[in-house]
């Protein structure tokens, strides 16, 4: 396993366009809670109107709220790092390297897992990122540190990874299937909103079987946090049906993909 | 003879089209084994069938004794059609990928870079490269694991004379160290000129299949002339003469089996006919390849 993983690194290692977009997805990641606080001081000191509410009030940036929210908004980046992952497999096609691996003694599964393994291990970088931004972060807004509340909502971490990995496998899929870099980024791009599309349009008879389609398995997990500093509303768990629908989507498009590689003369 | 690749009755089909028919083949250890066959043949499909890139129809083949996997690929060193690598990625380092895959140690790296003679160029980026580079880097990649069996498939495609050359003596230097080579090439000097063996394909079947000392034997064809007016006459009614034909001035005489051009010209001196020119075609690759492919056409 390891070993697959190290030759897909090797293949990664001198492919600079990869590390770049990983950097400034990084950047991104750490950047955003930041800018967050400095967008609600310069609200506070431009003087706008809350009805004398402090902005700076809203505990946007406190544990334990932080997890659910940063991870939401992060899960509109994944497409960034879809578009990495997209173009460094389509390469592997377009450069016949794939047939060249094969021929050389690789099986298409051990293909399939040394990819699967990049993946992996860019989704668990990302994941610990978030979780350190949102430690150090959280550290720093909280205006009292009580350590039970510090990780209460920590699987929303879990829930991000879960987020990514399943849409970077998706990735994968449409990768394997399309083979050019272009048409699958934009077959990738337009893929939500025709999902989405549908899932308005369902028949009321089996209108319920929307929220079980990938995309937006993958978004219900972590739900919209914001409304509840309006409404109270409370919704601050992981849903754990739907973590259950990503994981079994997941193992499908693992699937669809083995079976395409086994089936394909490459 | 020990084995080294079986193939029976392996069948590939493309919808209607048949790539490879009914192929039945045996590679013996050692030989230098020449696939010949005009473009769309279906050599390079039966290689990539024989290396797992392309899925067969039906048919089996084994590779020494033992059904194909991944392990034994790995004793392969193999290139399909052009050199494939990373672009951006210099020799070293594609060589490095090839020797983690084949389970090859790293140490190979240089001596085969060496070989090829592509040494001081380990560093350059591949994309780099000029086509002759390319072909002999790909050389190299089949090497690094110090292969039992070599396949090639038109290794000196879109190179200069010079490339062809020393592609070439690269192949003959290997071949003298006991490896078993599988070539396939569409260019039959090239194989005559190292090969031990050949087979013949079209349109995926099978023509022939033989060794490459085999072709100089049979019927020998002598171009000859002599002074005299009735010498068609005297070649046309001599038992020994399958067929004469006159061709650029000289007159082609193909002999019955076991017949040369002394026997010819013992009869023509018997005749009262001086030769001025007497000459044994030699019987080449060429000749024989497209003789069987004429067959098969009227067949």
């Amino acid at each position: 396993m390891l070993k697959l993983l190290r030759i897909d690194l090797l293949k990664l290692a001198n492919y600079k366009a990869f590390w770049v977009l990983n950097g400034l997805y990084a950047l991104l990641i750490v950047g955003i809670p930041a800018g967050v606080i400095e967008f609600l001081k310069w609200l506070k000191s431009a003087g706008a109107e809350f009805d004398g509410f402090d902005p700076m009030k809203i505990p946007i940036l406190h544990f334990p709220d932080i997890w659910q929210n940063i991870t939401y908004v992060y899960t509109f980046l994944k497409v960034f790092l879809a578009i990495i992952i997209v173009i460094s497999i389509s390469n592997e096609f377009t450069y016949k390297t794939v047939r060249q691996n094969i021929i050389d003694g690789m099986s298409r599964l051990d293909f399939l897992k040394s990819k699967l393994l990049t993946i992996l291990m860019v989704s668990m970088g990302s994941a610990v990122l978030v979780f350190l931004t949102g430690l150090i972060t959280g550290a720093l807004y909280t205006p009292d540190m009580a350590f039970a509340d510090m990780f209460s909502e920590i699987e929303f971490v879990f829930a991000y990874f879960l987020d990514l990995f399943a849409f970077l496998t998706f990735s994968f899929l449409l990768t394997v299937i399309l083979k050019r870099s272009a048409l699958t980024v934009f077959i990738l791009l337009i893929y939500r909103p025709v999902e989405w599309i549908i899932i308005i349009n369902l028949p009321t008879a089996i209108e319920g079987i929307g929220q079980y389609f990938p995309l937006q398995a993958m978004s219900n997990m972590i739900e919209v946090p914001f409304p509840k500093y309006i409404f109270q509303e409370i919704n601050d768990d992981v849903n754990t049906t739907m973590v259950g629908v990503v994981i079994a989507w997941i193992c499908l498009f693992v699937y669809a993909i083995y079976a395409k590689l086994k089936s394909s003369d490459l | 003879m020990e084995t080294v690749l079986s193939i029976q009755n392996l069948t590939k089909r493309y919808g209607r089209l048949t790539a490879v028919n009914n192929l039945t083949l045996n590679v013996e250890k050692g030989s230098v084994f020449g696939i010949l066959g005009p473009n769309g043949s279906g050599k390079t499909t039966t290689l990539g069938i024989l290396l797992d890139v392309i899925n067969k129809t039906s048919g089996d083949f084994t590779w020494f004794g033992a059904p194909p996997t991944k392990a034994v690929r790995k004793r392969i060193g193999a290139i399909l059609e052009t050199p494939i690598f990373y672009p951006y990625l210099s020799a070293a380092k594609n060589l490095e990928i090839v020797a983690e895959i084949k389970d090859a140690p790293k140490a190979n790296i240089d001596p085969v870079l060496e070989k090829v003679e592509l040494l001081d160029r380990r560093n350059d980026k591949f994309r780099t490269y000029s086509l002759g580079m390319k072909q002999r880097l790909s050389i190299a990649s089949a090497l690094i694991c110090d292969p039992e069996v070599m396949i090639l498939d038109e290794p000196t495609n879109g190179l200069d004379p010079q490339g062809i050359a020393e592609i070439r003596t690269l192949i003959q230097q290997i071949a003298s160290e006991g490896k078993t080579i599988i070539l396939a090439s569409h260019l039959l000097d090239e194989v005559q000129k190292v090969c031990s063996h050949f087979c013949v394909l079209k349109k995926g079947t099978l023509l022939h299949s033989g060794s490459v000392d085999e072709i100089g034997k049979g019927p020998v064809t002598v171009e000859v002339d002599a002074v005299g007016e009735q010498i068609e006459s005297v070649l046309k009614s001599w038992d020994k003469a399958i067929d004469v034909k006159l061709e650029d001035g000289y007159y082609q005489v193909k002999l019955t089996d076991g017949c040369t051009a002394q026997d010819l010209n013992v009869h023509l001196f018997d005749q009262g006919l001086i030769a001025t020119h007497l000459l044994t075609q030699k019987k080449s690759l060429e000749k024989q390849f497209l003789e069987l492919l004429a067959e098969s056409e009227n067949a």
